[in-house]
C-alpha cells in the first residue's frame, strides 16, 4: 500500500470563507444562493437604472400629484415590473426556507452531517444561519434600491398611494423583514413536516395567511390623524401626501356616524340637523407616519423571526444530542 | 490497567412511547475488536446505534466512547457512523462528498479517503446520485474512514449489495481497520459475514442483552446435545444440571443448546450425543426468546461502579 510513503497532509484544509460549515451550507443551497444573486444584482441594476429617468421627471414637473397622470404614462411598466418584488419574499420562504432542513430529513443526510465532528448546534445555527445572512444581505440591498428610486417620486408613483398597494411592503425594513420572517417559516415548517412538497405546500398557506394578516394589520401600525371641519362644508383637505384612511361625521356629544349617513336624504343639511351633525372628520395618515408604521411592522416581524429561529434550534437540540 | 475500552453501557435504556426499544444494556466493548449487533428486527439495534451515535437520547443509563460520555460533544470526532441507507447528499460530486469530510472532521484523512473511492474505479467528478448501490456504499465508507474514527458504527452495511460488492468492501473494512487499529461495531443479519469478519459478538433480542463477548470465548461456552427425549420432554438431569439456552423435540428425539460455563463446567453425563455448536446454532439459540439468562463474558463485562470510582 502507499500508505507509508504518503507524506501529504492528513489536513490539507482549504482556506477562504468558503470553509467549514459554511462550505457545506453553500454548496447544498448554491442554485437558490446564486438564484436570489441574480435577482438582486438585476433588480438593484434596473432600479437605479430607471431613476435616472425618473429623477429628470421630477426635476422637470415637480414631485406633486398633479402630474401623477403624465408620470403613470410614462412610468406604469417600469413599476408594475418591480410591484414583482412584493412575491420574493414567499418565494424565498417556498423555495429556500421550507426544503431547507425538510430536504436533509427527507433524504436522511441530516445523520450524515450531524455525525461529522461538529456539533449539532453550530450545525443547525449555520444551516438555518446562513441562508438567513443570504436573506438579509439580498433583500437590504433591493429594498435600498427600490427606495431609492420610489422616494424622489413619492407623489406620482402609483398616484401617491404609499399604503393601499405594494409600495408599503417593499419599501424600507418591511420587505427584509418580511422575507426573513417567511423564510424562517418555511425552515420551522419543513422540520415539522419533514417532507419537502408537503413542506412546500404548507408554506404557501402560511405566506397567503401573513399577506391576510398584514393587509388587516397596516392601517392599525398607527394611529391616523384627524382632520375635523363644520359639517356644512365639504370634508376638510388633507395634505396630498396623505391616504385618506376613514371619514366620520360627528355630532355635538361626540358621536361618530358613516360618513354616508345623509347621502341619500333628500335634504342633507336638514338630514344633518336632524341627526345631530356638526362635524365631517377625516382620518388619515400622514407621509411622516409612514417609516414609524414600517418600523413598527419589520419589529413585530423580526420579533417573530427570533422566535422562529430560536424555536428551530431549540427543537433540533433537544430531540437527539 | 488492561486493555482500552472502546464502548461501555451501562443500563443503557430507551423508552419510545410505545415501551421500551432497549433496556438495561451494560456491557463493554474492549478497543480493536470487530464486533457484531445481532439481533431479529426490532430487536433495538438501530436504537443503540442511535444512541452511540447521538441520533437518539437514550432515556436511562450511560454509554462511554472511549470514556468520553455520548452526551458530550467531544465524542463526534471519535466514532464514524455508516446508516443502513448511506445517506449521501445526491447532488454532489464524490470530490465534493469527500470535501465535506474534509471540511467537517479536524482530523480528516484525504489520502486514505481519496485511495478507498479510487480503488472502486469511481470518478471523483461523478455525481453521487449516478453512482450504483455498491459504488454508493464505497464512497459512504471514504467518507466513514477519512474521518480516521477510532469506532466504526456500521448499520447493515452490505444489506443492499451484490455478493461481488460485499466481498470486495469487507475485505477493505477489515483492511483499513486492520491498519489503523480501528474498532468496528456492525450491526447484520447475514451469518456468513459475521462468521467471517467478526471476533466479538453483541445480540439483542426484545430490546435486551442476550450476549455479550469474544467469540473465542462464546462458542465453546455451548454445547449441541442431541438425545432420547423424555415423555415428549427433555430428561430432568439436564434441566437440572445446566443452563439451556434452546431446545427443540422432535418426535422421541430432543436437541437442546446447553451452556457449561462457571461452576457447573461439567456436562451432566447421559445418553446423549455431544457435538461442538457452530455460529450459527449458537446465535440462533439465543435470539429465540428463551429463559436462559444473558450470557457475559469476563471481557464484555462493564466495571462496577465501585471500580470505576
Amino acid at each position: 500500500m502507499s500508505t507509508l510513503t504518503d507524506t501529504r497532509p492528513a489536513t490539507a484544509r482549504s482556506r477562504g470563507p468558503l470553509h467549514g460549515l459554511t462550505w457545506l451550507v453553500w454548496r447544498r443551497n448554491r442554485t437558490a444562493f446564486l438564484l436570489l444573486a441574480a435577482v438582486t444584482v438585476v433588480s438593484c441594476g434596473y432600479c437605479l437604472y430607471h431613476r435616472a429617468g425618473v429623477l429628470d421627471f421630477v426635476a422637470q414637473y415637480g414631485n406633486t400629484i398633479r402630474y401623477s397622470e403624465k408620470f403613470e404614462k410614462a412610468y406604469k411598466e417600469v413599476f408594475d415590473r418591480t410591484y414583482d418584488l412584493s412575491y420574493l419574499p414567499a418565494l424565498l420562504g417556498i423555495f429556500l426556507g421550507a426544503p431547507l432542513i425538510a430536504g436533509e430529513q427527507e433524504h436522511g443526510t441530516v445523520r450524515l452531517a450531524t455525525t461529522q465532528s461538529v456539533s449539532r448546534t453550530r450545525w443547525i445555527a449555520a444551516t438555518v444561519g446562513l441562508p438567513l445572512l443570504a436573506v438579509l444581505v439580498c433583500t437590504t440591498l433591493i429594498s435600498l434600491a427600490f427606495t431609492a428610486l420610489w422616494t424622489p417620486a413619492n407623489q406620482l408613483v402609483n398616484y401617491g398611494d404609499w399604503l393601499g398597494g405594494t409600495i408599503f411592503d417593499i419599501t424600507g425594513p418591511v420587505p427584509v423583514a418580511l422575507a426573513l420572517f417567511l423564510t424562517g417559516c418555511g425552515m420551522a415548517v419543513g422540520m415539522l413536516v419533514r417532507r419537502v412538497v408537503p413542506a412546500m405546500l404548507l408554506t404557501l398557506v402560511v405566506t397567503t395567511g401573513t399577506s391576510f394578516v398584514l393587509d388587516w394589520l397596516r392601517p392599525r401600525l398607527a394611529t391616523p390623524h384627524t382632520a375635523t371641519g363644520p359639517a356644512s362644508g365639504d370634508f376638510p383637505a388633507i395634505p396630498d401626501s396623505a391616504i385618506n384612511f376613514d371619514q366620520w361625521l360627528g355630532t355635538a356629544d361626540g358621536r361618530l356616524l358613516g360618513w354616508g349617513t345623509c347621502v341619500d336624504a333628500k335634504n342633507e343639511a336638514a338630514c344633518q340637523a336632524d341627526q345631530g351633525i356638526v362635524h365631517k372628520i377625516v382620518e388619515y395618515f400622514s407621509l411622516d407616519q409612514m417609516a414609524g408604521m414600517q418600523w413598527r411592522g419589520a419589529a413585530l416581524l423580526l420579533v417573530l423571526t427570533a422566535l422562529i429561529v430560536a424555536f428551530i434550534v431549540q427543537w433540533t437540540r433537544r430531540r437527539p444530542l | 490497567m488492561s486493555e482500552a475500552i472502546a464502548m461501555e453501557a451501562r443500563e443503557l435504556g430507551k423508552k419510545y412511547r410505545r415501551g421500551w426499544a432497549l433496556r438495561d444494556l451494560s456491557f463493554r466493548l474492549p478497543a480493536g475488536r470487530v464486533c457484531a449487533l445481532v439481533g431479529p428486527n426490532g430487536a433495538g439495534k438501530s436504537t443503540f446505534l442511535g444512541a452511540a451515535t447521538r441520533l437518539v437520547r437514550p432515556t436511562t443509563g450511560t454509554l462511554e466512547l472511549f470514556g468520553v460520555p455520548v452526551t458530550d460533544p467531544a465524542v463526534l470526532p471519535r466514532f464514524a457512523f455508516l446508516a443502513q441507507d448511506k445517506p449521501l447528499y445526491k447532488r454532489f460530486t464524490v470530490a465534493e462528498t469527500l470535501r465535506t469530510g474534509r471540511e467537517l472532521n479536524p482530523g480528516w484523512d484525504q489520502a486514505a479517503a481519496e485511495r478507498i473511492v479510487r480503488a472502486g474505479d469511481i470518478a471523483l467528478d461523478a455525481k453521487v446520485g449516478t453512482l450504483s448501490g455498491g459504488q454508493r456504499t464505497r464512497v459512504a465508507f471514504a467518507l466513514a474512514f477519512g474521518k480516521r474514527p477510532q469506532l466504526l458504527l456500521l448499520d447493515e452495511p452490505m444489506a443492499d449489495l451484490d455478493p461481488l460488492a460485499r466481498h470486495e468492501l469487507s475485505g477493505l473494512l477489515l483492511a483499513e481497520a486492520a491498519e489503523h487499529g480501528t474498532t468496528v461495531l456492525m450491526s447484520s443479519h447475514v451469518l456468513a459475514d459475521l462468521e467471517e469478519m467478526c471476533d466479538f459478538l453483541l445480540v439483542l433480542a426484545g430490546g435486551r442483552l442476550r450476549m455479550a463477548g469474544d467469540t473465542d470465548a462464546l462458542l465453546p461456552a455451548h454445547t449441541l446435545l442431541t438425545g432420547a427425549a423424555e415423555d415428549g420432554a427433555l430428561p430432568r438431569e439436564l434441566t437440572e444440571g445446566c443452563t439451556v439456552v434452546e431446545h427443540r423435540v422432535t418426535g422421541r428425539q430432543f436437541t437442546a443448546l446447553v451452556r457449561s460455563e462457571g461452576p457447573r463446567a461439567e456436562l451432566p453425563d447421559g445418553p446423549w450425543e455431544t457435538a461442538v455448536p457452530g455460529l450459527e446454532e449458537v446465535l440462533l439459540g439465543h435470539l429465540r426468546p428463551s429463559e436462559a439468562p444473558p450470557l457475559i463474558t469476563a471481557a464484555a463485562r462493564p466495571s462496577t461502579p465501585l471500580e470505576a470510582a
